[in-house]
C-alpha cells in the first residue's frame, strides 16, 4: 500500500519538476498582489492596523496561492484521464484509494511548496514575523497550509471527475474560487465590514484558513483558533470524502 | 491449460448491448485473435477481461482467477497494451517503466534488470532517458509493449496494437508480439486489421455487434465459405443475383450484393466464370468485369454478416484526439 503511493507520489513529483511553465504562471498572479498592491497600500494601512500591509496580505497571498495551485493540480486529473495514464494506474494490482491518496499527496506537496515560496518572497518585500514562539508559528502555518492544500486538491479532484475536458476549467476558477478567495478576507481585514459582505465572509470556510495563517505569522485574528481549525477540519474532512467519492465513481 | 475463459460475457450500456453474450476459450500459450469492425465490442471485452469494466452478465476466468472476485489476482498476472496511449509523455521512458514497475511491486533490482530487457527487446535501449514527449507514435507503442510485458505477465492483452502505424513499423510490432508469443506468453490481440489478424493468429474470433460471428484457426475460417471468391461489376447485379440462384449453380453460400458489386462463392471459380457469362447474356445483363481470388478473412467476415467489411469513421471524439495526439507528437 505504502509503496503504491509512493511509486504514484512519485510521478506526480516528476511532473511538477518538469512542469516549471506552471510553476511561474502560477506564482504571476500572487506575485502581482504582493509587490504591487502590497507595496501600494503599505503605509496608508499602517494607520488603521497595528502592522504593516506586506505583513498583513502576505498570509492571505499564501492561501490564494495554495487555493489556486491545490485546485489546479486536482483538476489536471482529467488529463490523466483524457491521455490514458489513469488506465495503466487503475489496470495495475493497486487500490483506487493508493491512487487517490498518492495523487492527493502530489498535489498537498506542491501546494504547500508554492506557499511557503510565497511566504520567503513575503520576507524580502519586508513581511515581520509576529510570534512569540517561533516553533509554534511555523508548526501551525504549516497545519493550516495541510488543511487548506488538502480541501482544494480534493475539490480539484472532485471537479475532475465531472468534467471531459479543460473547458470547464475557467468556469470552475471563476465561479467558484475566485469569488471564495475574494470574501476571505485574504486581501482585507474583516473587522469593520458592511452587512451583507461581512455575511458573506463569514459563511466562507476559508475565511477561517486565513484567519488561522495570520494568527500564527502576525499574531492577528478576528475569529477564536478553536473554531478556525474546527471549520478547516470539517471542511477538509467534507471535500476529501467528496474528492474520494467522485474520484472511485468515475 | 486454459489461460482465458469466458461464459456468457455480457456489457450493457444504457440498454444499448456492446457484448452480448460470448463464450471464449484461450489456451495457454495461444496467439488469439478478436476480429471486428470499430464498434464490435472488441474492448469493451478486452476490458471486461483486464478488470477494467465490470461485466453486467456472465463469467470470466484469467489465470484461473475471477475477474471480478478476485480482480488484483488478474491484474498482477496480465499486461496489456490500451488502444489509446496510455504513457505519461512527461517522463522518460525509463521513469515511465521504473513507475509501472513499483506498481506491479517490483523490487529496485529486478526492476532495473527488467526494465532494460524490456527496452532492448522493442529497440529503445539508447531511447531509454529521453521524455516520451519527444517520441513518434511508432516508438511509444513500442515501448507501452516493452511495459506491457516488463513485470513477466503470464497473459498480454493487446488493444489495436498497431493502430495508425506505418506499414513498417507494424511489420516490427509484429515481429515482437511473434518473439513474445514464442516465449510463452499468452497473446490476446484485438485488431480491426483482416491481414494483422491473418498473419499473426494460431486462432481468430471474428466479432460484429457483440456477437461472435465466427471462430477458428485462419485458414480453418477461410476453408470454411469454401473455394474461391468472384466478384462482378455488372448493371444489374441483382438482377444476376436471381439468375445464379434460380440456376442452380454450384456455389457454396449465399451470393451477396454489396457496393454494387455481386459476391459468389464457389469451389472453382475458373469453372464457374464461363457459366456466369452464359446466364449473363441469356439474361441480356452487361458484365463490366469479372475478377476471382483465394478468400480472405474480409471474404469471411461478409459471408458471416452479409455486409461488407469496412473501416467505420471515428466518432468526433476520436478525431479530435487524434488530432491533439498530432499536435502533441510534433512538440
Amino acid at each position: 500500500m505504502i509503496q503504491d503511493i509512493y511509486a504514484i507520489y512519485l510521478r506526480e513529483m516528476i511532473r511538477i519538476k518538469r512542469s516549471r511553465v506552471r510553476l511561474v504562471t502560477t506564482m504571476v498572479m500572487p506575485l502581482l498582489w504582493l509587490g504591487i498592491i502590497g507595496n501600494a497600500f503599505n503605509s496608508a494601512f499602517k494607520i488603521v492596523m497595528p502592522v504593516d500591509f506586506i505583513s498583513f496580505l502576505t498570509p492571505g497571498i499564501m492561501v490564494m496561492t495554495m487555493v489556486f495551485t491545490g485546485t489546479i493540480s486536482g483538476i489536471t486529473t482529467v488529463f490523466d484521464r483524457e491521455f490514458g495514464f489513469l488506465k495503466e494506474m487503475l489496470v495495475a494490482p493497486v487500490r483506487r484509494e493508493s491512487v487517490l491518496i498518492g495523487k492527493m499527496l502530489g498535489g498537498v506537496t506542491q501546494s504547500i511548496f508554492q506557499g511557503i515560496i510565497i511566504l520567503i518572497l513575503g520576507f524580502i518585500m519586508g513581511m515581520k514575523l509576529v510570534s512569540s514562539s517561533p516553533v509554534m508559528a511555523v508548526a501551525g502555518m504549516l497545519l493550516t497550509m495541510l488543511l487548506v492544500s488538502m480541501a482544494f486538491v480534493s475539490f480539484g479532484l472532485a471537479v475532475a471527475s465531472k468534467m471531459s475536458s479543460m473547458e470547464g476549467f475557467q468556469m470552475v476558477m471563476n465561479f467558484m474560487i475566485q469569488p471564495m478567495v475574494f470574501l476571505s478576507g485574504a486581501f482585507y481585514p474583516v473587522s469593520s465590514l458592511p452587512g451583507w459582505l461581512q455575511w458573506g465572509v463569514k459563511v466562507n470556510p476559508l475565511t477561517y484558513g486565513v484567519d488561522a495563517m495570520r494568527y500564527f505569522s502576525i499574531n492577528l485574528h478576528e475569529f477564536p483558533i478553536w473554531l478556525d481549525f474546527s471549520v478547516l477540519a470539517v471542511f477538509s474532512a467534507a471535500l476529501i470524502t467528496l474528492g474520494g467519492w467522485a474520484f472511485r465513481k468515475s | 491449460m486454459v489461460a482465458i475463459e469466458t461464459t456468457e460475457l455480457t456489457k450493457k450500456f444504457d440498454g444499448f448491448t456492446a457484448v452480448d453474450g460470448i463464450n471464449l476459450k484461450i489456451n495457454k500459450g495461444e496467439l488469439f485473435a478478436l476480429l471486428g469492425p470499430n464498434g464490435a465490442g472488441k474492448t469493451t471485452t478486452i476490458s471486461m477481461l483486464a478488470t477494467l469494466l465490470k461485466p453486467t452478465d456472465g463469467k470470466t476466468l484469467v489465470n484461473g482467477y475471477d475477474a471480478v472476485k478476485e480482480a488484483d489476482k488478474v491484474r498482477q498476472s496480465i499486461g496489456i497494451v490500451f488502444q489509446d496511449p496510455s504513457l505519461d509523455d512527461q517522463l522518460t521512458a525509463r521513469e515511465n517503466l521504473d513507475i509501472h514497475g513499483r506498481l506491479y511491486h517490483m523490487h529496485r533490482e529486478e526492476r532495473r534488470k527488467k526494465i532494460d530487457e524490456a527496452l532492448e527487446m522493442v529497440d529503445l535501449s539508447e531511447r531509454a532517458d529521453s521524455i516520451v514527449k519527444t517520441f513518434s507514435g511508432g516508438m511509444r507503442r513500442r515501448l507501452e509493449i516493452a511495459r506491457g510485458l516488463m513485470h513477466s505477465p503470464e497473459v498480454l492483452f493487446l488493444d489495436e496494437p498497431t493502430l495508425g502505424l506505418d506499414p513498417q513499423t507494424r511489420r516490427h510490432i509484429w515481429e515482437y508480439i511473434k518473439k513474445l508469443n514464442g516465449e510463452g506468453v499468452t497473446v490476446l490481440l484485438t485488431t480491426h486489421y483482416m491481414e494483422e489478424a491473418d498473419a499473426l493468429a494460431d486462432r481468430v474470433m471474428i466479432m460484429d455487434r457483440g456477437k461472435i460471428v465466427a471462430e477458428g484457426k485462419p485458414s480453418a475460417l477461410k476453408d470454411s465459405i469454401g473455394g474461391d471468391v468472384i466478384k462482378i461489376l455488372c448493371d444489374n447485379p441483382e438482377g444476376l443475383k436471381k439468375a445464379i440462384t434460380d440456376c442452380k449453380c454450384r456455389v457454396t453460400a449465399e451470393p451477396v450484393v454489396t457496393d454494387g458489386e455481386l459476391i459468389i462463392n464457389v469451389q472453382r471459380a475458373e469453372e464457374t466464370i464461363p457459366k456466369i457469362f452464359t446466364i449473363s447474356n441469356k439474361e441480356s445483363i452487361e458484365v463490366k468485369s469479372i475478377t476471382y481470388k483465394e478468400p480472405s478473412l474480409e471474404d469471411v467476415f461478409l459471408h458471416y454478416t452479409g455486409r461488407a467489411y469496412r473501416e467505420e469513421e471515428g466518432n468526433e471524439k476520436e478525431r479530435m484526439k487524434m488530432r491533439v495526439r498530432v499536435i502533441r507528437g510534433r512538440k
